[in-house]
């Protein structure tokens, strides 16, 4: 599989997401929102309990921004693609379709995580000025931001994406309210494991990475089963 | 280069296509005609590789373009929908597209074919603004971006202004003349007539007719000749022995001339009746059936779709 195809589709997506104003500006403001929300709770805290607090917010708001961003973005990318139909079109060039699903997993991962990474910068800033001592993510949570998130993005672009073309118009209607109400029960479950006081440990966001490495390999391995007939019938 | 071979395809136990068989040679222009819902587009998704063939075989250059993906380089596509993105200009959308297909001097190619299409003036216009004869016309611009051998062609100038379809139909006809093998799908009589040499017309889930558009105008169709006389006190007489004759099946009187339906090819045994009888015969022409006739002849008696 040639990954030059891949990255001319993804070049083309990241574009044509970075140009539509409309979904940057949601996703700006959605990274904005939970950070302005979230991270002033530094202050409610014992000092003691401020770094792990931090830290905790960073794991938890950074990964569920990412993802949500990756659920706005793949609807453009591989939903409209299909419901407008140039799909059609895409698959009878030179490309394979598990290189047309990589190239757009890759266009929606790579803005969706630059968004990521802008929630943890505003979470990191605003955190600070609640707060008396200085804080910096943890080697840990480090970690967590420049391998789990972008990985655990994939996975849940690579998903999305595979579904879209798998089901029809009407069931990916379904699959995208269900999703919005996962990811809004995921972010209220969010607050109130911060709330909980747990420390992320090493051993969490290991065990998270071999998670997303094995759900990419699951995802990536599902997309053999993904049809040109399946995609081109389920065109409305 | 694109053989058909008994191709059956049914969905969910409705057969849309049964056992059609056809060939399109290299350097042919193809007419794929058929009323809506035929199952033409569905004969071209199986070619194209996007769908599976229930049973026979659908090949281009004796290949499954379906698992073959780079023999896909060789065939250039305008589907219904024009593959066009409309928030990307026409130079972004063929740039794209001239990019997947491995295009190495891609700017001036795209510069010569928007020229070609007449759309250079409007290169950084996003698509979204264009009108449906402008979208027509950068889909086939894209279509043809990597020099495809094979053109298949869905319906080129439907749902177009009669000065869109003029349009679209004229670089048809442009590339035509360099040589392309073009598969047309088509329920425009009028287009496939001007621009294919040879037709088949799906109606039923079967071919019920292919052959060379002349062909199949003579083989569906009764001769009919006009014939023009210098007399008017002969048209009575002429009008007469006309009628008189087992193979006249029709008759029908103008003036000095007179239009004859024949059951079968004979036309010069019915000008020497006329002659032998002492009636002075200025013109005898055959008037020429449209391909139009010719199909719904063939639609006509074949009855209904399944």
């Amino acid at each position: 599989m040639s990954m030059d195809e891949i990255f001319i589709v993804a070049r083309k997506e990241m574009k044509g997401i970075v140009k539509t104003k409309s979904q940057m500006l949601m996703g700006i403001s959605f990274a904005v929102w939970f950070s302005v929300m979230a991270a002033p709770v530094v202050k409610t805290v014992e000092e003691s309990a401020v770094f792990d607090q931090f830290n905790n917010l960073l794991f938890y708001f950074v990964l569920m921004l990412g993802i949500f961003t990756a659920y706005l973005f793949s609807g453009k990318v591989f939903f409209n693609e299909k419901r407008e139909g140039n799909i059609e079109t895409l698959l009878c060039t030179p490309l394979s379709l598990r290189q047309i699903w990589s190239g757009k997993v890759v266009g929606v991962t790579i803005p969706a995580y630059l968004i990521a990474l802008l929630t943890a910068a505003l979470i990191t800033i605003i955190a600070n000025l609640f707060s008396t001592s200085m804080l910096l993510p943890s080697p840990a949570i480090t970690l967590h931001i420049f391998l789990v998130v972008p990985a655990f993005i994939a996975v849940a672009v690579g998903l999305l994406g595979f579904g879209h073309f798998l089901l029809g118009m009407r069931e990916n209607q379904i699959l995208n309210i269900s999703i919005f109400i996962v990811i809004f029960f995921a972010l209220s479950f969010a607050k109130n494991v911060i709330s909980g006081g747990y420390v992320v440990s090493w051993v969490a966001i290991g065990g998270l990475l071999i998670v997303a490495v094995l759900l990419l390999a699951l995802i990536s391995y599902l997309t053999r089963y993904l049809s040109k007939e399946r995609i081109v019938t389920t065109i409305p | 280069m694109i053989g058909v071979q008994n191709l059956t395809k049914t969905f969910n136990g409705k057969t849309v296509l049964d056992g059609i068989r056809f060939e399109v040679k290299e350097g042919e222009i193809f007419g794929f005609l058929g009323p809506n819902g035929a199952g033409k587009t569905t004969t071209m998704r199986i070619i194209l590789g996007l769908l599976k063939p229930t049973s026979g075989n659908a090949l281009v250059f004796g290949e499954d373009l379906g698992s073959c993906d780079k023999l896909r380089r060789r065939v250039g596509i305008l589907l219904e929908n024009d593959g066009l993105y409309e928030g990307l200009s026409a130079y972004g959308n063929l740039d794209y597209y001239s990019q997947l297909y491995g295009i190495s001097d891609r700017e001036e190619k795209i510069k010569n074919l928007l020229d070609f299409v007449g759309l250079s003036d409007r290169k950084d216009d996003k698509v979204g603004k264009f009108s449906k004869g402008m979208k027509r016309k950068l889909g086939l611009a894209r279509a043809i971006i990597h020099d495809p051998e094979v053109l298949f062609l869905d319906e080129p100038s439907s749902g177009l202004d009669p000065e869109a379809q003029r349009m679209v139909r004229d670089l048809i006809f442009q590339l035509s003349k360099e040589k392309r093998t073009i598969f047309l799908n088509s329920h425009d009589l009028d287009e496939v007539q001007k621009v294919c040499s040879k037709i088949a017309i799906l109606h039923g889930c079967t071919i019920k007719a292919y052959d060379k558009v002349e062909n199949l105008r003579n083989t569906f169709s009764k001769p009919i000749f006009e014939i023009t006389l210098i007399d008017t006190a002969d048209v009575r007489i002429a009008s007469d022995i006309l009628h008189s004759l087992d193979y006249v099946s029709d008759c029908e009187e103008d003036g000095l001339r007179i239009t004859v339906t024949l059951k079968e090819e004979k036309s010069s045994t019915i000008l020497n009746e006329l002659v032998n009888n002492g009636i002075k015969v200025e013109e005898a022409k055959r008037l020429a059936k449209s391909l139009e006739d010719v199909y719904l002849d063939i639609v006509k008696h074949s009855g209904g779709e399944r």
